[in-house]
């Protein structure tokens, strides 16, 4: 590391420290929010069962009806056998069904190995026998989740709402930008999740989605742009941009179309701009279309530009939405690489050959200058797994705990950078074609991948 | 404008070497996480002890 990127990192310290923290709280209230969840469930269970036994006093104790005892007197004792209290009998119970279970599983007889099973804690129990009433942080647990507000929501929404109001200290801003990419790892470790035969079956879908809407896009807005008469530059800027993958497509696309720096931070701000709206609007929306998990990985996977707010949205909805989003990802980005050649050879070799010119174009350079390396790490994941290096535990570990980790610290980052003052540079004619062909991708890919449903893009 | 579009060009061209640096530490964080998951350093207990 050089003596530069060395101060630079010891300048990003505090910021990363205060996105680690901010992560920490989120998944600390994800994980009591889903603790409040399954509690709420198992009351609902225990007053069921109580509602069920009319008269009784005890439902549970009356659901073990031999009365589990505390321990069984040994011969030549007379000890009288002391029922259990309620919470042991109803402990006991839970216990002794999930003996059956995994007997059953080890009969091959039940294909899945059953959970261990989610026990009230003593307190909570007796106070949900004695008052029949269920505790309100469970419901409230219930409806935070009903209403998506996960730590991805929380930190979005937060880190946003921080920024836009008390700002944030000059201090933390390199290493809250820093913290972004840290997504990365967690995508690279659902990796762990795929075998390559499902990676082909979503992945082929993915391949047809992507090169679709990026001819499409790209078709759309040429017609757009030559319509209003707007130059190569904010044309090739825009359609990799709103075809490929946002700000990377047209960091890439821009020198070589020769794009004006005003045009450049116009398409840029107009990219974020409709990210940003996207990210916080199209969970609801698939909510509300009544869009499975899968089909709504692919939506975003397919119109959200950028892969931050992609992955911020696809977690949201659930895990196997952001399984099916991150094959398309995977898929999308790996075409930068092809639309810069597209653009070396449309605006340039093209063009110079039009004029008795000659331009070369170095296609390998461009792929191994352009190719996005994490994707490797993706890839080396999915063979690993395939080759069954992978425990169902790892895979639990990697995608579904430590990915959380990663995307928090990423999250936080995301939400603390999103700034009205950004989003305002949005404007120009580029923010006309921008807005109205991501829109029109948006509707048209949430059409598609609703009619082509839920099997072609389930990942399991 | 040359200036200014030449500056802006080598912007985009930073921007890029940047995120192949910030690549391969992303698969540095990942090979580790990998790793001590395969070691049994990490465990399915590990992050559930993260939290109250």
């Amino acid at each position: 590391m050089s003596e530069t990127s060395q101060g630079g990192f010891a300048k990003s310290i505090p910021g990363l420290i205060l996105c680690v923290i901010l992560g920490w709280l989120a998944l600390q209230w994800n994980y009591s929010i889903s603790g409040w969840q399954k509690d709420f469930k198992e009351c609902q269970k225990i007053l069921k069962t109580s509602a069920e036994g009319v008269g009784r006093t005890a439902p549970v104790e009356e659901a073990v009806p031999a009365g589990p005892v505390a321990e069984k007197p040994r011969a030549g004792e007379s000890r009288v056998e002391e029922p259990l209290s309620p919470f042991d009998a109803y402990k006991a119970k839970h216990a002794e069904k999930y003996k059956e279970q995994l007997a059953l599983y080890g009969q091959g007889e039940l294909k899945k190995k059953p959970k261990k099973p989610h026990i009230l804690k003593q307190d909570v129990y007796e106070l949900l026998i004695a008052t029949n009433e269920i505790p309100f942080k469970f419901k409230f647990g219930v409806k935070m989740i009903q209403f998506q507000l996960t730590y991805v929501a929380v930190l979005l929404l937060g880190g946003m709402l921080i920024r836009n109001t008390v700002g944030i200290p000059d201090i933390f801003k390199p290493g809250t930008v820093l913290a972004r990419p840290i997504i990365k790892p967690g995508i690279v470790l659902l990796g762990g999740y795929y075998v390559w035969s499902n990676l082909f079956k979503v992945g082929l879908a993915a391949l047809l989605l992507v090169i679709i809407f990026i001819f499409g896009t790209v078709v759309l807005v040429s017609v757009i742009g030559r319509k209003l008469k707007q130059d190569d530059g904010l044309i090739g800027v825009m359609a990799a941009g709103t075809g490929v993958c946002g700000v990377s497509a047209a960091v890439a696309v821009a020198p070589i179309v020769k794009a004006k720096p005003r045009d450049f931070f116009y398409a840029v701000g107009t990219l974020l701009l409709f990210g940003t709206v996207a990210l916080f609007t199209f969970p609801y929306i698939g909510k509300a279309l009544g869009m499975s998990e899968p089909v709504f990985g692919a939506w975003v996977g397919t119109s959200i530009l950028n892969t931050a707010q992609l992955v911020a949205a696809a977690s949201w909805y659930g895990h196997d939405s952001l399984l099916t989003a991150n094959i398309i990802n995977i898929v999308r980005v790996g075409f930068i690489p092809l639309v810069v050649l597209y653009c070396i050879w449309f605006y340039l070799v093209k063009g110079a050959s039009a004029e008795g010119r000659e331009e070369k174009m170095n296609t390998w350079q461009v792929i191994m200058d352009k190719f996005p390396l994490f994707i490797l790490g993706f890839f080396a994941m999915v063979t690993l797994n395939e080759f069954g290096v992978f425990t169902k535990d790892h895979q639990y570990i990697f995608g579904k705990q430590f990915l959380k980790i990663f995307f928090a610290i990423g999250f936080a980052g995301v939400g603390l950078n999103i700034a009205f003052d950004d989003l305002k540079k949005a404007g120009g004619k580029a923010f006309v074609i921008g807005v109205f062909a991501a829109s029109f991708k948006a509707i048209l890919s949430a059409v598609i991948v609703m009619l082509l449903g839920t099997a072609v893009f389930q990942v399991h | 404008m040359g200036g200014e579009t030449g500056e802006f060009e080598e912007k985009a061209k930073k921007t890029f070497s940047d995120e192949r640096k910030e690549d391969i530490w992303v698969l540095i964080i990942s090979a580790v996480t990998v790793i001590l998951g395969l070691t049994g350093i990490i465990t399915r207990d590990t992050f559930t002890s993260l939290f109250f």
